[in-house]
């Protein structure tokens, strides 16, 4: 599928969790072309002070709108001056890229989904397609996990509830619904209600689908996992965007895939989980110097 | 100087020689910014580039490095990719036909561990259809063995040039390092060795922490600068080589915009390399040279040879052109 650039323009732009807004693009092409689970590299300001372009997934897409929706959280200063923008402001949008979400073959049989933070983002597309997509299943088999720090940091209910879908909420501490990681609310409630998934997605942090994936694994079954890396082109061309990958049979060499065009969306048993090092959530503050 | 009297004319002529080669623009595209051509073939008519320099080649695939590879700086990136690349066999199998098929002139950025390596290469690429000529990065900082090196040694950097002018008839381009105290001793060296041009610059040997976690942002610590952040190194090593050595010179570094071209072929470099503002506008290249075209016609130039290392070296006080005029002061 190719790619393009396109002028966005920015209808709305809420704040809808805390430092987290969702921004609301007119951008007809893309809206067109995108399906859930890619994402498109946004040029966050004129000049070269952001430097880069930064990826952002899909959020919602309306094609018969034109539309689509961005959410995403301030984490630098490409986010912080993105969540100054106001309505009417243009930006360029370059996408759609990646592989995207695959949807159930199985009609029938009950979906598990685990979103860490922001990582609600481009499954909230994905539950949508679903939903849209299944005739045989009711909408209270699609199992949504979410999770995140704190309850400032969750969507709104009615964003989700709204949806008919069962939704399960958890926050690190505590403060509302479940209290600990979504990986151990995911694995206790799958448990106790018997939810054996026919596929199982997933966006958060590495640290989160880690877990996720060795669930997955352990219990074979088969995962969509979207995953990110820093990346500086979105195009397959710059090679940043690396992570450790599964080795060909037979071969103990260093094998990398890159989350831009082999990805954003892999199956657990492509990723080489020890080999990433991360450092856990994200500072608490950001300087923007 | 010859003038075009009407700026709505001919259009320029943007073809430059260049050692060798006749190129139908100064505009290219550096080695590892721009993967193998068809990665930009949605946003691009590839064949409006003077040539295409394709991601660096090994004999053997090479893996790169471990990730995090990638940090945004001001202005500027680094990167720690490690030269990771599919090895010289499928790069003639199934990387160099789509862009051989396109006319799309082809140099080939070669590197190796070994002399013997960096020979058999350049002999493994001599007179392949579409290859115009071969750039020997000696100037790699993010592999431990080989890259950097071999340019930052004169007497290795000789020994590179001259081990793969041995095994190839393709014009040599060698490209050169900053992180060296004299970048015209390596120059001169190259040159001396058989190299037929020289680009300069490959990255800057650069680091980033992050203050939060107290770690190295690159998995490999150290990594390479680029973009608009590097831009006057880079004339400054331009200005150095031209100094030094009296051949064909491509400038790299930094380079964004029309303007940004403009000043190294002002200083007297005969072509330019556009690297990282690919990444940011894919097709920045098309708008360098519709700028350049503009700016000729502007300057009623006829073509960018006539532009081509122009520079007066008198550097005049801001507004001088005024206060000379002001003769009836005291």
């Amino acid at each position: 599928m190719s790619k393009f650039l396109e002028e966005a323009l920015i209808l709305e732009q809420r704040e809808v969790a805390q430092q987290t807004y969702r921004l609301r693009l007119r951008a007809g092409r893309m809206a067109e072309a995108a399906c859930a689970g890619q994402f498109f590299m946004l040029q966050v300001r004129e000049g070269m002070d952001p430097l880069l372009r930064r990826p952002f997934s899909f959020h919602r897409i309306h094609p018969g709108e034109g539309n689509i929706e961005v959410l995403y959280r301030v984490v630098g200063r490409g986010t912080w001056w993105l969540s100054r923008c106001a309505p009417q402001t243009r930006l360029n949008l370059l996408g759609p890229l990646g592989n995207g979400f695959q949807l159930p073959r199985n009609a029938g049989s009950p979906v598990a989904i685990v979103a860490g933070g922001i990582g609600i983002a481009p499954l909230c597309e994905l539950i949508h397609r679903l939903l849209a997509s299944r005739g045989t299943l009711e909408a209270r088999d699609i199992h949504l996990f979410y999770g995140a720090r704190s309850a400032g940091e969750l969507l709104p209910e009615s964003d989700l509830e709204d949806l008919g879908i069962s939704v399960y909420r958890g926050t690190d501490d505590g403060s509302l619904g479940y209290d600990g990681f979504v990986t151990d609310l995911f694995r206790k409630t799958a448990e106790e209600k018997h939810i054996k998934p026919s596929v199982l997605y997933a966006c958060g942090p590495l640290a989160m689908q880690y877990h996720v994936a060795r669930w997955a694994l352990e219990h074979r079954v088969p995962s969509q996992l979207s995953l990110e890396s820093l990346m500086a082109c979105g195009i397959g061309a710059c090679l940043g965007c690396a992570l450790p990958a599964s080795a060909p049979a037979g071969s103990t060499a260093d094998h990398y895939v890159h989350v831009c065009k082999d990805g954003p969306i892999f199956g657990a048993e492509s990723i080489q989980w020890h080999k990433i090092q991360t450092h856990g959530a994200p500072p608490p503050i950001f300087l923007y110097s | 100087m010859a003038q075009n009297p009407d700026a709505r004319g001919a259009a320029p002529d943007l073809s430059v020689q260049l050692g060798p080669l006749r190129l139908r623009n100064p505009v290219m595209v550096a080695s590892g910014t721009f993967g193998y051509g068809e990665e930009y073939a949605d946003f691009l008519d590839l064949t409006q580039l003077g040539a295409v320099v394709v991601k660096g080649i090994s004999l053997a695939p090479r893996p790169g490095n471990p990730p995090p590879r990638l940090v945004e700086t001001a202005a500027g990136m680094i990167n720690a990719i490690g030269l990771e690349n599919v090895g010289v066999d499928v790069f003639l199998e199934s990387k160099l036909p789509y862009l051989r098929d396109r006319h799309v002139p082809v140099i080939v950025n070669i590197f190796g561990n070994t002399l013997e390596e960096y020979a058999e290469l350049a002999a493994r690429l001599d007179g392949v259809p579409g290859i115009v000529a071969l750039e020997i990065n000696i100037s790699c900082p993010n592999v431990k063995s080989g890259g950097m090196i071999f340019g930052t040694d004169p007497a290795m950097a000789a020994r590179v040039v001259d081990a793969v002018r041995r095994s190839t008839t393709l014009p040599l381009i060698t490209k050169l390092t900053p992180n060296v105290t004299h970048i015209g001793e390596i120059a001169r060296a190259a040159v001396g060795a058989g190299s037929d041009m020289l680009s300069c610059i490959n990255t800057v040997a650069a680091m980033a922490v992050d203050i939060f976690t107290r770690r190295p942002k690159l998995a490999n610590i150290f990594g390479g600068l680029s973009g608009p952040a590097v831009k006057p190194i880079a004339l400054r090593c331009t200005y150095e080589v031209l100094q030094a050595v009296d051949c064909p010179v491509i400038g790299i570094g930094g380079i964004a915009t029309a303007t940004d071209a403009l000043e190294f072929l002002l200083l007297g470099a005969r072509a330019v390399q556009v690297g990282t503002a690919n990444f940011i506008q894919p097709a920045v290249t098309a708008e360098i040279l519709r700028g350049m075209e503009l700016f000729l016609r502007v300057q009623k130039l006829q073509s960018v040879e006539e532009y081509i290392g122009t520079l007066d070296r008198q550097c005049l006080f801001p507004f001088a052109e005024i206060a000379c005029g002001m003769t009836d002061l005291p």
